[in-house]
């Protein structure tokens, strides 16, 4: 297997069997909650769709793997998801086949989703790897694999000699606490379950590497093994481990 | 009192029962222009009549003309200046039987419904209140009766957003009233004819002006540095001369002065932050004799009555001559009297810069106030104004509106490209020519009649006290603050953990790098003109035209001398010096915060962007101090000095500004105005980093660079001293830390990144590979290795035991394959080990630490790094290289596999 890094999206490819396009939290129709929160911007929601298409123009795959939080709205689906999301979705049907690993702001979903476009809640194993949106643990057979997944939002900051030199939407890779995420025990560890979390695509999101660590909200970033995890920007750029960039603080 | 006998009989006589036996200078040159119905600017020093100037002759005109409300509108800039004109005017009201009130933030429900009945015929309220009677359908149909308006301290609106507010508001009421007489009264500026443009748009108008200057009486002292003394000092004036107004320039200062002195009893302090209760208790006590002095910041600047004061004390230097003109006028308030004032000065800078200030103010060289051009975010506040008002208007009619006003005589596409902007945020609606209203548009206005920034205060937190340590400003908590990032707040460092429930919580942090920027309060700036003649004076070091006593002539004079004594330069007006200093380079430059600020951003971009490195950057009105890494010294900044062409500045700061905090900070500001952003608008639920992105190429940023320009910068002034730079009348000489470099207080900072990722990324990776572990193993007598980590390793390592230069340079986890590859027997496997060591230690032998340094890299082994080495490249671009190769490592089957 091997991955290619698409920084335009950011999203990924995996090549295996097949070529799959992965591309995580959308948050299409985010600017009508924002709207809600005090803060008034024209909806974008086109101009990632075009992002998505340019990624998949680019790297020309199989089959893309939306991996949840296409949408944002929760509870409900807001009108503005109604408005935008089938024509987003149509207009990816055109061009490559895809399946929704759903996220915890994808209630509802389905009514958008044509027959087999629905994936399980609690990942699903293509080609070898397993795909997963974040926010549960993961399903049993992803053990000893590993699971690329969203949720997380994760961001790098770069410090240097006198302050922040660059923050950017990153990817953490790391070893996971198999028995911490209660998966099945496996006589031989190897190979061992990894989990790839990756940036949001949508481009308003980000959460630091360093909170995510510190302060964990789901499953598997509480089950990190933190000594064994590494970063890399959008492009593949390897940044270091997570030791390193947690040095560039003053501690 | 001939000109009285033009007035109304009533009048006349109410002039007799007030016991007025003459008119003061002012009175006698304006009301005859008043009378003959000319738009006028007046300006007079406080107490010298200026309101009777006006109002005089407005009462005649009212009594000869048939009744109906807000005939008359007053407008003051402060809701305490209504209570006061209200005070004052009811007596006349009362006598020549007008009816008056007063409107504002403060009125009560009942008495705005009264208004909104029957209105009275004179009017006093905000410009902020004006706004809000438009948008009543009731109250705004008796805009029709409007005949005068007269603006109270016009000059502390026409230099800012409120005062371009203002000026459309008056276009807009022409089309209820049909033109009206308009009437400013200012404080002594520098460009009077600037203000009556202001007021009056392309109508004529005239201006009547009262010089300040003969009747100030100002000298400036000096009582040490240390505040103890300087607190005495002050304590010692208030018993020599009585009723005492001690001016200071912040908060801070004002309750630090106020702790040392209330032991007396008869001070109280005064300023914003205070309720409206005890201001104006402590304003009623000072009136009634009872208190003998008041501390107060700018809040008593403007011409609220409060009795006779005999003497101001401005505690520091008063940074502008309008402002020292302002204060010290407070004093003496009766016709023709001298306003006696002292400033007591803090510290070497500020002594020279009273001294600068006390000689300009007597020579009448006040500054000039600078009305905003084609402010967007005012338009924007206007245009819904007047939807909202109107239901729906052509964009033809707003033109036509605010073309009336100074401040938008010329808009080009502005009004266009607003009314876009303003549509993409849902605040009005579109349709063709027309602009409709929308259900936003009334609830924006209400939480934005004012253009004054109301910046929300968040607190921050500290986990491990479990107590709030201080607050920021909500703008730059939104632009700036995010986990892990460190500030400073009451002199100690902090480092956020998170912002939740409104808060940042903090946790205690030790050291200083990655600061993070800040505004401790935005300050008073000293403007070029008194920092070059700071400048001169510490050249000449004649102190002969500045009337200093003799105290603070000896301790300037002594504190050069020990300059001299170090061997340290001094900066002056034809000198910059640049001083090395532990923290990074102080640049002194005598040219005031504003051309400062200006070229302390345009060295710090061309610093980052050639090192590839954050620069902080603090600046005051003598020095800019860069934050850099250690190995940027002096000499490398006195290059980009040099370098630096007079003329590209502007061109520099529009590309680079948006990296820094400042831009960032007034973004959110202007965001707000134009009401992209709520009021109360909650970040903390959604992660929106890249906020301020949304705005690029918008109006909204537009307006923030203008106002970056228009405020907070001078190009022009950078300009000049670059031009004197190169011309040579400016030298520059490179020194080590002086103690007028080290005496700098520097309260604005902020942080510039490098331009591009490439930079911040390849300097991560030379941090990263200069702290790999690396182990290195002599290939040669392969009786030594050694663990330790790249930086630490030599040029060409050489075996200490054989003096070999044949050395492996092996990862941690590889250690091991060095006795493998020792082993006497080896399969086929290990003798292969055996060979990639052999060549892993020859690329080392032939390119030294190059090969070590390439060799430390994620995924990077003999093949990997000879291909890099055979690129030839160095510096950046063999890091590049480096990196290159990683990224495909980690693209194989083989990385995620493992």
């Amino acid at each position: 297997m091997n991955i290619e890094f698409v920084p335009d999206g950011p999203a990924l490819l995996v090549e295996g069997k097949e070529r799959v396009l992965v591309v995580a939290d959308l948050h299409l129709g985010i600017e009508s909650e924002m709207a809600r929160h005090g803060i008034h911007f024209s909806t974008r929601s086109r101009e990632r769709a075009k992002r998505v298409i340019g990624c998949i123009r680019e790297s020309n795959p199989d089959y893309m793997v939306l991996l949840g939080d296409v949408k944002h709205s929760i509870p409900f689906i807001s009108r503005q998801e109604y408005r935008e999301l089938p024509r987003v979705l149509e207009e990816f049907r055109k061009h490559v086949s895809f399946g929704v690993v759903p996220g915890n702001h994808d209630p509802g979903i389905e009514r958008f989703l044509k027959e087999g476009e629905l994936l399980p809640r609690d990942g699903v194993l293509i080609d070898g790897t397993g795909y997963v949106h974040g926010h549960t643990y993961p399903a049993p057979e992803l053990a000893g694999t590993l699971i690329i997944a969203g949720h997380h939002h994760p961001m790098a900051s770069l410090m240097d000699e006198v302050g922040c030199a660059l923050r950017a939407p990153a990817y953490l890779l790391s070893l996971l606490d198999e028995s911490c995420l209660n998966l099945p025990h496996r006589d031989d560890p190897d190979p061992p379950t990894r989990v790839l979390l990756m940036p949001a695509f949508n481009e308003l999101s980000g959460y630091d590497i360093i909170k995510i660590m510190k302060d964990p909200f789901s499953p598997l970033s509480r089950c990190l093994i933190k000594e064994q995890s590494e970063i890399f920007l959008s492009d593949g750029t390897y940044v270091g481990s997570v030791d390193f960039l947690e040095e560039h603080g003053d501690r | 009192m001939e000109i009285v006998k033009t007035l109304d009989p009533r009048v006349q006589a109410c002039i007799r029962k007030r016991g007025f036996s003459s008119l003061s200078d002012v009175q006698q040159q304006a009301i005859p222009m008043v009378r003959e119905g000319k738009n006028l600017i007046l300006i007079a020093p406080t107490g010298t009549g200026k309101t009777e100037s006006a109002m005089l002759p407005v009462f005649d005109a009212m009594l000869s003309e048939p009744a109906g409300g807000f005939r008359t509108l007053y407008i003051t800039p402060l809701r305490a200046l209504n209570r006061d004109m209200m005070q004052r005017l009811e007596w006349w009201c009362k006598e020549l039987g007008i009816s008056v009130g007063v409107r504002h933030g403060d009125t009560p429900a009942s008495e705005r419904r009264k208004q909104a009945l029957s209105p009275p015929d004179l009017l006093i309220t905000t410009p902020e209140t004006l706004q809000a009677i438009f948008m009543g359908k009731v109250l705004r149909k008796h805009l029709k009766n409007v005949r005068y308006v007269v603006i109270d301290e016009i000059h502390e609106l026409a230099g800012g957003k409120r005062g371009s507010q203002l000026a459309v508001a008056l276009e807009r009421l022409v089309p209820y009233a049909g033109e009206f007489q308009r009437i400013g009264l200012s404080a002594t500026v520098g460009n009077p004819d600037e203000m009556g443009r202001f007021m009056c748009g392309m109508r004529s108008f005239s201006v009547v002006e009262v010089p300040v200057a003969k009747n100030l009486d100002i000298s400036v002292d000096f009582a040490g540095d240390s505040f103890e003394k300087q607190a005495e000092w002050v304590s010692k004036a208030i018993d020599r001369f009585g009723s005492t107004l001690i001016f200071v320039n912040t908060r801070v200062t004002a309750e630090a002065l106020g702790h040392h002195l209330f032991a007396r009893g008869d001070v109280e302090v005064h300023h914003g932050s205070l309720s409206r209760d005890v201001r104006i208790d402590a304003e009623e006590r000072f009136k009634s004799g009872k208190i003998r002095a008041l501390i107060c910041t700018s809040s008593m600047e403007l011409g609220i009555d409060i009795g006779h004061i005999e003497h101001v004390i401005q505690f520091g230097s008063p940074r502008e001559v309008s402002r020292l003109v302002q204060r010290v006028g407070r004093a003496g308030h009766q016709l023709n009297a001298v306003s006696r004032g002292t400033i007591l000065a803090t510290g070497f800078d500020d002594l020279l810069e009273s001294l600068v200030i006390t000689r300009r103010a007597k020579a009448g060289d006040v500054e000039e106030v600078h009305p905003p051009k084609n402010p967007a975010d005012v338009l924007a506040n206007q245009v819904a104004a007047m939807v909202v008002e109107y239901g729906e208007i052509s964009r033809d009619r707003i033109r036509e509106i605010i073309a009336g006003c100074a401040s938008f005589q010329d808009p080009g596409l502005l009004l266009d490209q607003v009314c876009e902007q303003m549509e993409g945020h849902r605040l009005i609606r579109l349709d063709g020519d027309r602009v409709i209203t929308t259900a936003r548009a009334r609830r924006y206005l209400w939480g934005n009649l004012s253009m004054i920034h109301d910046e929300r205060k968040v607190p921050v937190f500290d986990m491990v006290s479990r107590r709030t340590v201080g607050t920021l400003d909500e703008s730059f908590v939104v632009s700036w603050v995010q986990t892990g990032a460190v500030f400073i707040t009451k002199g100690q460092l902090w480092r956020v953990l998170d912002y939740e429930e409104g808060r940042i919580i903090v946790e205690p942090a030790h050291k200083a790098r990655g600061e993070l920027p800040s505004w401790e309060g935005e300050q008073i700036p000293v403007p070029f003109p008194v920092a070059r003649e700071v400048g001169a004076l510490r050249r000449t070091r004649d102190f002969s035209p500045y009337a200093a006593r003799k105290g603070p002539r000896e301790f300037a004079v002594r504190f050069l001398n020990d300059m001299d004594l170090n061997r340290s330069p001094v900066a002056t007006d034809e000198r910059i010096v640049l001083e090395n200093s532990a923290d990074g380079v102080v640049c002194h430059i005598c040219a005031g915060h504003k051309a400062n600020e200006a070229l302390g951003r345009v060295i710090s971009i061309l610093l980052s962007a050639r090192f590839g490195t954050t620069v902080g950057l603090e600046i005051d009105a003598y020095r800019i101090l860069l934050r850099l890494p250690s190995d940027v010294k002096g000499g490398l900044v006195k290059e980009t000095l040099l370098t630096l062409n007079a003329g590209h500045i502007r061109g520099i700061l529009e590309v680079a500004l948006k990296r820094t905090a400042l831009y960032k900070w007034k973004l959110v500001q202007v965001a707000k105005k134009f009401g992209a952003i709520d009021p109360d608008a909650d970040y903390e639920r959604l992660s929106i980093h890249r906020l301020t992105d949304l705005f690029e190429g918008s109006v909204v940023q537009m307006e923030a660079y203008r106002e970056l320009f228009a405020v907070y910068m001078d190009v022009g002034a950078a300009d000049m001293v670059l031009e004197e730079l190169n011309s040579g009348k400016i030298d520059l000489v490179i020194s080590f830390l002086s103690i007028l470099g080290a005496e700098g207080l520097f309260s604005n900072r902020d942080q510039i990144p490098p331009p591009t990722q490439d930079q911040a990324v390849i300097g991560t990776l030379k941090r990263r590979l200069d702290q790999q572990e690396v182990v290195l193993a002599c290939m040669n007598c392969r009786s030594w290795k050694s663990r330790t980590t790249v930086s630490r390793v030599p040029e060409t390592p050489v075996c200490p035991v054989c003096g070999a230069r044949l050395i492996a340079a092996l990862k941690p986890w590889e250690e091991e394959l060095y006795m493998v590859a020792n082993k006497k027997k080896k399969t086929e496997e290990e003798r292969n080990t055996e060979i990639r060591l052999i060549r892993n230690a020859n690329i080392v032998l032939s390119s030294g630490k190059s090969a070590i340094i390439a060799l430390a890299a994620r995924g990077v082994g003999p093949e990997n790094a000879s291909r890099i080495i055979s690129t030839l490249t160095s510096g950046d671009a063999f890091y590049r290289e480096i990196l290159k190769a990683e990224r495909n490592y980690i693209k194989t089957h083989r990385f995620w596999q493992s």
